[in-house]
This record gives structure tokens, sequence and C-alpha cells, in this order.
């Protein structure tokens, strides 16, 4: 074995403390180090997946303690592909922020790498950790270094989106503390395999309770539809680049501890159709939302919005085609929305309220970036052959396997909207008249070499898909041997 | 005894849930921004007190095994719940200290206090 | 390598490279343009075979990719008019703008048809289908006008078909475990009812939008007449016919298994009737050369499906026959058209005037196709047509053959308009300095002019791959029996009976022509428009006094109440409405924080609520 999951949380957090004291030396340490720690991780988890792919799911006990007492991570398929996709995306986001406009200043650009590290490092744990409250603790990381990336700019909407965030995170971490105490003081553990196993022995009522109080918690952060309130304002006022390790990473996390929830933990098929109901409540309500919208930011949230919806629906299928197709769409969604998010920022760089307008006849200006949108706009409607038709087909047939046409002809419709407000801007890129006179900002080249590696990632997968799909299958076939999972733990198979 | 004992667990269940219930109320009733920080709070610490009635055990011993207090394991508290509390402690501080940095920012921007004053971002 | 694929590589690569020679010059790049459109046209005249399976192993959805004869003969029309009017593209493209983008989306267009007939299983099917989509969807915007509306109907109603088609492909997944369309023919007979009716029909709305029928067609109009015109003549000659194959695979294979067949094709037939009557009276209605061909176009696709809906072996021929002629003629029309607007800037018919003799091969190929067109014999529309409308009184269909009868008569007042408005009438002084379009631009017309003439006479050439299409879906042979059907062949059913005397007839017209001509031609006084003295008044120099304005003013009063009601106006309004409604719906993100905390307490009470329902 080439390292130890455990380092994807001491490295950075040990960094995190680290960076502040070099920084006083060498002042560029502050940047450097981070993407650093997060190049490490990126080649840790590959590694890790090497070794898993041979050698089975790695269990590392923390400080000695076996589970089910003790904290312990679980490397698997399924949570190896999650933290890969993740850590691949932080260092994407911090080659992409490198040369950030604010680093001027050594403070901000010190906390700004500081936070966008901890962001990934509690995604990266929310997904690894095998105990719950572990997770609670990861999600407050994530949460409070998310409020402190969104209120990153002085501005004054900032601000108030960071306060919405929290308002709502607030809340939504109270009620996980309440569900993960119910679940304590009934089963007496808080080992998810553990609980998965003693879960059968739970207070019927309770039991409901307690899933419905996590549901509630875990859908602020993966912006289920009644929840998501906060969500667009964020990814509107946060810095570009934290849109997209919103929409690439911290969602992702939340969608896994949801579906870890109904996967492994909780035995109500019931829960399924909940997913396929706030789904696609979610999807119709997030990309009609999306299609009158007059910044590109907002636009693009409401888009990622949607798409979680889609993955929602995908995991609430709950075949083996279904889960497979959720996460070929996580992954689509990780980089053709990091894709757009980064584009699209440079598109309507320093313009206020960054309008959708501000983008007119940038295609002449910036070529290469609006290309790039253009090639996010189509990947992410669906249209072959970028990558994101595969996983809409994955999608599409999962659900026509189980005859639920309604469902196929509601997203089908849904997506022609979405099309159709992509559209818009992709037309007005190439086909209006640029009005201001302003000389629009060319992107830097670490920013160019980060956008143009997503792209060719779209493209590639699109034009071979098979890149992906083993190790998908592989992921999905882990998540539902729920056997396995609680086996691979309570029995340290390491 | 029984009896007594009855009671007090409700009375610790209750005013923990009553807590809950008067910080949930705050925060989403009241319009002030800082009445809506300390809401929640509030709410918070209901469920820090939850979390210690469950690891609540009569004439209950601290949970530390020191030479002559082996025999005692029975009768010691749950230690987990002490331990989650101290860490949902320390974060709510956390939050609440966020939280308080923002209304700061928030009124130096708009001059008001008032949450459904401060909606540019919506739809 | 397989030869299919290498075509398919090349193309692609072809447009990726051609697209990027902008920067090294002009004519590598126009080098590069032809030469990625003859390559696999050779390629496929010489190396593709038929009935020979390409597998692009993928371990989730294989690709399947190889020719059958109804493909071949398709193919035969993609390809043939690729080359023809790359060709022209060459020519009319020379010095505008954005050259590198148009070829890109050109050739990976013609590409994705390409791949499209070549098609074995429905997911590449779809792959082709949408690159065909998108691609042909940056062209209709390329002139960057009214983009917002125009493209985005243009990809709406794509969007609406493809979905469509790609919910029946997941569901014919489902229902044999196989994406194979020759899974989808073989197991449809055993399927249950519902699904019987439903994929036929989904996928006729797919293959529809392409086909331009009403009511899907509302795209057709603005995007023909938007897109510049060597690439419509792709549009409408090869593209459109994309939906047309998929329908005559449905048609063929699909429903003729299930008892409702016959009702879904009187019903296709129908709509596609009176998209044939209406758009024919919309044509007459336009000033427009570019709008007029379009709304021409939907009409002639009518027919087509008319033909391939019926599907009695008699008006399948016809259909496909017409499909080819179609390609033939419609695409010479639009690079007429394309000839004109290079050469004048505009294609008014009320500006445009008398150009016959400043463009007379245009005027040539302009004639030619307009009597293919009419359904005028000698040449290649009239054989398509009298197979129509004779097998259309075959199968009884008096109604139909009416509606039809009606429309391809109405035709002869727009091509009297086009023949008249460009070529004929005064000449003015404002078109003095035009002169004949360049070489480039002239050939391909003329040769496909020629292809008219020569189809007239010798139909068997395109006869004998449409029957090897048809037999293959298990129709009965046609060829050489079809003087037992039809009265227009001789006993060897090939060849047209009527052959000696219509030439007969044609020699003594063009004699009688040409002998007028020289008696009167030491006569002849050329005039403009404003050279006139009707009751001695003189007309102003601004007058628009051009012979095609206010053309057919009395028949347009006629049928005006029939065209008064736009069914594109109704499917806007629609759209517009809900744009309206999730402008409401979207109101409940208000901006308030604590709006969405009590959001977030009331999810909680609806969960709670259901949860016994939920979770048992």
């Amino acid at each position: 074995m080439v390292g130890s999951p455990v380092l994807f949380v001491a490295i950075p957090l040990l960094a995190a403390f680290i960076i502040p004291l070099t920084g006083m030396m060498w002042k560029n340490s502050v940047r450097v180090i981070p993407g650093l720690v997060l190049a490490f991780m990126f080649f840790l988890s590959i590694s890790l997946m090497g070794y898993v792919n041979e050698h089975g799911t790695i269990v590392e006990v923390l400080a000695g303690w076996k589970p089910p007492i003790g904290i312990n991570l679980v490397f698997s398929p399924f949570t190896g592909f999650l933290t890969t996709l993740m850590t691949f995306l932080g260092f994407i986001v911090w080659l992409y922020s490198y040369k950030f406009k604010r680093n001027v200043d050594f403070e901000p650009s010190m906390k700004y790498f500081m936070l966008l590290m901890l962001l990934v490092t509690g995604s990266v744990g929310i997904v690894l950790t095998g105990d719950i409250f572990n997770m609670f603790v990861f999600i407050e990381i994530v949460s409070i270094s998310g409020y402190g990336l969104t209120s990153f700019y002085t501005r004054r909407d900032s601000a108030e989106a960071a306060f919405k965030f929290l308002f709502m995170g607030a809340i939504a971490s109270t009620f996980l503390l309440i569900a993960i105490m119910i679940i304590y003081s009934q089963l007496g553990t808080l080992n998810i395999a553990d609980i998965a196993e003693k879960m059968p022995m739970m207070d019927h009522k309770l039991k409901v309770l307690s899933l419905v109080f996590f549901i509630l918690a875990i859908g602020v952060e993966a912006e289920i539809f009644p929840l998501n309130g906060w969500a667009p304002d964020v990814y509107t006022e946060a810095p570009g680049p934290i849109g997209a390790a919103f929409a690439g990473i911290v969602v992702k996390a939340a969608i896994y501890a949801s579906v870890r929830l109904v996967y492994t933990m909780y035995d109500f098929s019931g829960a399924f159709d909940l997913f396929i109901i706030i789904g696609l409540i979610t999807f119709i309500m997030a990309e009609t939302t999306a299609l009158r919208q007059d910044r590109l930011k907002r636009m693009l949230a409401y888009s990622s919005i949607g798409q979680m919806g889609l993955v929602m629906i995908a995991f609430g299928i709950g075949t083996k085609e279904g889960v497979y197709a959720a996460l070929f769409l996580m992954f689509n969604h990780a980089i053709i929305k990091s894709l757009l998010f980064f584009s699209g920022s440079y598109l309507v760089f320093n313009k206020k309220n960054k309008y959708i307008k501000h983008v007119n006849g940038m295609g002449k200006y910036l070529p290469i970036t609006s290309v790039l949108f253009t090639i996010g706009a189509f990947a992410i409607i669906g249209l072959p052959p970028f990558a994101g038709f595969w996983s809409k087909l994955a999608i599409l047939t999962a659900a026509a396997d189980n005859k639920m046409v309604v469902l196929i002809a509601v997203i089908l419709i849904i997506s022609i909207l979405e099309a159709v407000y992509y559209l818009r801007v992709v037309n007005r890129i190439y086909f209006y008249d640029k009005k201001e006179k302003t000389e629009p900002k060319k992107p830097s080249l670490n920013a160019l070499v980060a956008m143009i590696s997503l792209g060719v990632i779209v493209l590639v997968i699109g034009f071979y898909p098979d890149l992906i799909s083993g190790i998908l299958d592989r992921a999905a076939a882990d998540l539902l041997d729920k056997g396995n999972y609680i086996k691979d733990v309570l029995t340290l198979n390491k | 005894m029984e009896k007594y004992l009855n009671i007090l667990n409700i009375a610790i269940y209750g005013s923990a849930v009553l807590l809950m219930l008067i910080g949930l109320y705050g925060a989403l009733t009241k319009k002030s921004l800082i009445k809506i920080v300390l809401g929640l709070s509030i709410l918070d610490s209901g469920v820090h007190l939850l979390m210690i009635a469950i690891g609540y055990l009569k004439d209950g011993t601290a949970p530390i095994f020191s030479p002559g207090n082996e025999d005692k394991m029975n009768i010691m508290v749950d230690p987990i719940p002490q331990a989650l509390v101290l860490t949902a402690i320390v974060i709510g501080f956390g939050v609440t200290a966020v939280a308080l940095s923002l209304v700061i920012r928030l009124y130096r921007h708009h001059n008001t206090l008032r949450i459904d004053e401060i909606k540019k971002l919506k739809w | 390598m397989d030869i299919i694929i290498l075509i398919l590589i090349v193309f692609f690569a072809g447009a990726v490279l051609t697209a990027f020679s902008e920067k090294i010059s002009t004519l590598v790049q126009d080098i590069l343009f032809l030469g990625t459109l003859i390559v696999p046209a050779i390629l496929f005249f010489t190396g593709v075979e038929m009935n020979t399976d390409t597998i692009i192993s993928f371990n989730k959805v294989p690709l399947n990719l190889g020719m059958t004869p109804l493909s071949y003969y398709f193919a035969l029309i993609v390809m043939g008019l690729a080359v023809l009017t790359g060709v022209y593209t060459v020519g009319q493209m020379k010095g505008k703008k954005r050259k590198g983008y148009f070829y890109l989306n050109y050739i990976l267009s013609i590409g994705a048809m390409f791949g499209i007939l070549m098609s074995k299983d429905l997911v590449s099917f779809f792959i082709f289908w949408e690159i065909m989509t998108w691609a042909s969807y940056l062209i209709v915007i390329y002139n960057g006008k009214n983009v917002q509306k125009i493209g985005i109907k243009y990809f709406v109603m794509s969007a609406i078909g493809a979905y469509a088609m790609l919910m029946a492909i997941v569901l014919t997944h489902s229902l044999t475990g196989s994406f194979l369309i020759s899974d989808l023919i073989s197991g449809f007979g055993s399927w249950d009812h519902g699904m019987q009716i439903l994929i036929p029909v989904l996928l006729l709305v797919g293959f529809g939008v392409k086909a331009a029928i009403m009511p899907l067609h509302i795209w057709a109009p603005d995007a023909y007449s938007n897109s510049p015109m060597s690439y419509t003549a792709i549009f409408s000659g090869a593209l459109s016919k994309m939906g047309v194959y998929g329908m005559v695979i449905v048609f063929l294979a699909l429903l003729t298994k299930v008892p409702e067949g016959a009702l879904i094709r009187d019903i296709v037939a129908w709509m596609a009737a009176i998209t044939a009557a209406i758009s024919t009276l919309y044509a007459i209605k336009q000033d427009d050369a570019k709008r007029l061909l379009a709304f021409s176009s939907i009409g002639q696709l009518g027919y087509i499906v008319i033909g391939v809906a019926i599907g009695t072996p008699m008006a399948m021929l016809a259909g496909l026959f017409l499909a080819f002629m179609h390609g033939v003629f419609k695409s010479t029309l639009f690079m007429v058209v394309g000839a004109v607007e290079k050469q004048t800037g505009t294609t008014d018919f009320t500006e445009i005037t008398g150009l016959i003799r400043k463009m007379p091969w245009t005027f040539l190929a302009a004639l030619i196709s307009i009597i293919a067109l009419a359904g005028i014999p000698p040449l290649g529309g009239f054989v398509g047509k009298w197979m129509l409308y004779e097998s259309l009184i075959q199968s009884d269909h008096f109604m139909l053959v009416t509606l039809v009868f009606f429309s391809s008569t109405a035709a002869f007042l727009y091509c009297y308009k086009i023949l008249f408005g460009f070529f004929l009438g005064q000449e003015e002084k404002e078109w003095s300095h035009v002169k004949e379009a360049p070489a480039l631009m002239v050939v391909p017309m003329i040769i496909l002019s020629i292809i008219s003439v020569v189809l007239g006479t010798f139909p068997q050439l395109i006869m004998k791959p449409i029957n090897a299409a048809m037999t293959f879906y298990g129709m009965p042979d046609t060829y050489g029996v079809l003087w037992k059907e039809s009265m227009l062949f001789n006993k060897w059913g090939s060849d047209i009976a009527l052959t000696p005397i219509m030439y007969g007839i044609m020699a003594i017209f063009i004699v009688v022509a040409i002998f007028l001509f020289f008696r009167n031609r030491s006569r002849t006084r050329y005039v403009t428009t404003k050279d006139i003295s009707t009751s001695g008044e003189i007309p102003k120099e601004h007058e628009n006094l051009t012979f095609t304005r206010g053309f057919f003013q009395p028949f347009l009063r006629a049928v005006e109440p029939v065209m008064r009601k736009q069914i594109d106006k109704y499917m806007l309004s629609f759209a517009q409405g809900i744009e309206d409604l999730f402008e409401f719906t979207r109101r409940i993100y208000n901006g308030n924080g604590q709006s969405y905390a009590i959001y977030a307490m009331i999810f909680l009470i609806i969960l709670l609520v259901l949860g016994k329902n939920l979770f048992g």
C-alpha cells in the first residue's frame, strides 16, 4: 500500500496550521503549499484506487480503537471513486485560482487557499469516514469553510449569501445532531456499519424520525428542493472557482451522505421512492427557475441544482444501472459544471452583477474560453459526442428498465428547457455584438490549463466512455453490496 | 424514588425540547438578525442538553478508570455523549462567531438588522 | 481498418483540420474542405460493402455500424449532394467571414448523416442524429440574424423530436435488452400492445420533425431561409431525408406488424397531405425566394412522406423516388437562389428582374429544376408524381389524391414565380452590372440539372437500389414488374413507356421555339420596368413596377382564410405562457433567509406526516 487514507485528513489539517508560519518566510508558500497538498491527495487517492482494485476495500482504524468503538475510514471502490473525483477537482480549482486576482494581498489569498483546502478535506472526510458523528464534524468543517469562502469578497451581497447559507446550515447541523443522538440512544453505536447491522432492532417510530431529520440536515447541503434557497445566492456571490468547488465537491459529498443513509444504514424501501420524488421536484423547480435568470452564475447555480436532482432520481431508481447512471452523472456534472463555472467567470470577468448580457460577443475576444464554455454547455445538455450524453443515456436506460415511462418523459421535457437557456447564452457569446468598450480579461495560463484539461476530459469521455465505465461499475456494485460493507468494517478486512 | 427519577427525566428532556422550541421559534419568527443568531444558539444549547441527558445515569460517576474504581463500570455515565457534546459546543461556538461577524458586515452594508429587508439576491 | 470507420474518421478529422486551416490560407482551407468531402465519397463508392458489421465495442453500449440496401440508397443522395454542394460552397463562401466555422459544421453534419445511415443500432443512430442536429443548428444561426428566435425554435423542435426518439430507444432497450435495430424489428411483433403503438409513434415524432411534417414543421421555413443557401441545399436535399429514412424503416418494418398500423399510416399521410397543401399556399404568398423555396421544400417533403406512409409497394417506390428527385432539383433551386443572392445581394422577387441574359446558365439550371419540380414530363419529377398518384388511386385514397393534386397544381404558381421573378420580365438598370456566377457555382447546378433530365428517361438507374432497399425490408420485388402495376412503364418494367412520344412532342416544341426566336430576333427590343406608357402616366423614379409585385393577389385573397391560422403562433404563445408560469413559480425563492428556514420546517413536517406512507 502506498499510503493510508488517514493522510487525506491529516496532511491538509497539518498544512493548514503550517501555512501561516511558512507564509511569514516565503509569501508564495500560502499558494503553493495548498496546491501541493491537493495534488498529493489526488495522487494518493489514485494509487489507493489501484490498491483497492486488487486487494479490496481498505478500512483504516484511527488511534487503535477498533470499530465499532473507534473511528474508521473506509476506502472502498465507491468512496474511492468519489475521493478521487473530489481531490482531482480540488486540485483543478486550485490550479485555476492560482493567480487569483486578489492575490496582490497576502492575507486574503492565504485565507482563500486555506479554506479551499479545508473544504476539500471536509468533503473527502465526509466520504471516507465510517462514523456518523465524525461525518457531522466534517460536514461542519465544510460548512464553516463554505461560509468563509462565500463571504470572501467584501461586497455587499456576499455577506447576505453567506448569512443565508449559515442560517440553513445551522438549522441543518442541529437536526443532524438530534438524529445522531436518536440513533446513539437507541443502538448505542455511531459506527455506520454497526448501525446498519443493528438497524432492524430500532424502534420504528424513532427510526422514521431520525431518517427524516437526517434527510433534512443533509438535504440542505445536497441542495434538494425546498432547502436550497441559499445555494444560488452562494454560487452567485462566491468567487467563480468556489462555485465550481461547491458544485463539484461539496454537493457530491452531501449526496454521498444521503446515499449512504438510504443504501446502507436504513432498510426502508420507501426511501428510494422519496429520492425519486425529491429529485424530480428539485430537478423541475431548478431547471424552470434557471430559464429566466439574468445572471450567468445564478443560471449555472440553478442548473447545477437541477443536475443534482437528476442524480437523486438516478439513485432513487436503486438498481445497479441506476447507481451506475447516478455515479456517471456525478462525474460528468463535476467536470462539466466546473468547466462552465471556470469559463463563465472569465466571460463575465470584472463586470458588475455579472449579467448574462455581458457575455455578448465574447467569442471574438476570448476564443478559447468561449469554445470551452460552448463545449461545456453542449455537454451538459447531453448532446453527443460529449460526455454528458452517456450519463443521460444511462439514467434513461435505467429508468426504462424499471418501466418509469412518465419519469423519462418528464426528464426529457425538462431537458429541453435546459437546452434552451444554455443555447441562449451560447448564441449571445457568438452572435451578439459587444456593447462595452472595456477590454475583456484574458485568462491566465494556469486558468487556461485547468479549463482545457477539463474540456479534454469532456471530449475524451464523450468519445470513449469505457475509460470510466469500469470504475463506475465497480463503485456501483460496491455501494449496493451492503453486507460486504458491514463485513469489511466490522471484521477489519485489511 | 422511581417517580422522582421519572419526573427528573421528564424535566431534563422537557427542558431540552423546550429550549429547542424556543430557539426555533426565535430563529423562524424574529426579524432581527441578532435575535435569529440568538435563537440558533439557544437551539444548539437545547440539543446539547439533550445529548447530555441521554448519557445521564442516576448517581453515576465520572467515566474514569482509576485505582479502586474498576468495579464501578456499570454506574459510570456514558462518556461518548459527553465527548460529543464538547465537540458540538465548540462547533456551535464557531458557527455563532461566524454568524455574528456576518451580522456586523450586513449591518455595515445595509444599515439595518431586519432580515426581511436584506434580500437583494432572489429568484 | 474498417472502411466505414475510416470514412467517419476522415470526416471528423477533416472537419477539425479544415476549421483550423483558416489561419494558413483560404486556398488550403478550400482544398481541405473539398478533399474531406470527396475522399469519403470515393471511399464509399468503391469500398463499402453491404451487410458487413463493424462493432465499436464499448462495454455498456456497443456501437454497430454497417450498410443496408436502404441506407445505401440514402447514402447515394447524401454523398452525391455533399460533393456537388461542396464545390458550390467553395464558390459561394469566397470572401465570407467565419468560413472555418461554416466548413466545420458543414462537414460535421455530412459526416453525421453518413453515420446515421450506417448505424445498425439505435444509440449510434441517435448519436449521429444529435451531431447532425447541433451542427446544422450552428449553421442555421451562422448569419447571426435573429438567432435567439430562429435558432432556438429550430433547436427546440429538433430536441422534441430527438428526445421522443430517445425515449423510444430506451424503451426498446428495456423490452429487448439490446439497442440493435434488427432486434427492434424482430422483437417488435411480440411486445405488448401499448408499446407497439407508443414506440412507432415516438419514432415518427422524431423523424417527423426533420421531415417537417405539420405540426412539427414550424422551424423549417425560418431555418431553411436563414442558413446560407449552399447549406440549405443540403438541409432540404439531404438532411430532411434522414427523417424520411427513419420513417421508411418505421413504416416498412414496424407498422406492418400491428393492426393499428393502417390507422397510423392514414393519419401520417393525411398530415403530410395537409402539410403539402398549406405550405404550397404559403410558398405562393412569399416574395422572398428563400422562403418560397423553404415552403416549397416542406410541401415536397409532404409528397414523399405520403408515399412512404401509404406504404404499398408502388407508393413506397414513388416516395423513395421522389426523395431522390427532390434532393436533386430542390438543391439545384437553392443553389440558383444562392447564386442570384451572391451576384445581386438580394433574393427578393420584387427587386430583381430580367437576369436571363446576365446569368444564362443559372437560368437553365433553374428552368430544368422547375420543370422537374412541377412534375412536367419528361423529367424525373414527373415519374415520381405519376407513381404517387397512381399508387394513391390504386389504394383507394381518393380524398388524399385530390388534395395532393390540388397542391401539386398550385405548385405551378410558385414555380412560375421563381422563373419569372428572377430571370424573365423587363430588365432593370440597377442589375445591369450583374454577371454570371463563378464556374464553381454553375458547374454543380448544371450537373444536377443533367441528373434531373437523365432520371426522367432512365428511372431504373435509381429504381434498382430502391427495389433492393424495399426487398431488404420484406417488400415484394417491384423491379421489372412495374408494367403490371403502372401504365407509365413499358413491359420491361423500367423504362418510361411514353418516352418516344414525350421526346417527339418536346422536339416539336423546341423546333417551334427556335424558329420563333430567330424570326423575332431582329425585332426584339429590351425594355426596363420604367419603360412603359400606360394611360400616359410616367412612373416615378422609386415606384416599384417589377413584374412580380403583387403576384397572384386574387388567388391569395381566395385562400386567405385558410392561411390566417398559423400554427407556429399558437406554439409560440404556448411557449411564452410556459415561460411566464415559470417566472411565477420561481418567486418561491423570495430572497428572505428566514422564509427558506420556514420552508425547511414545512418540509420536515411534510416528511413526518408522510413518513407513515413512505416508510410503512
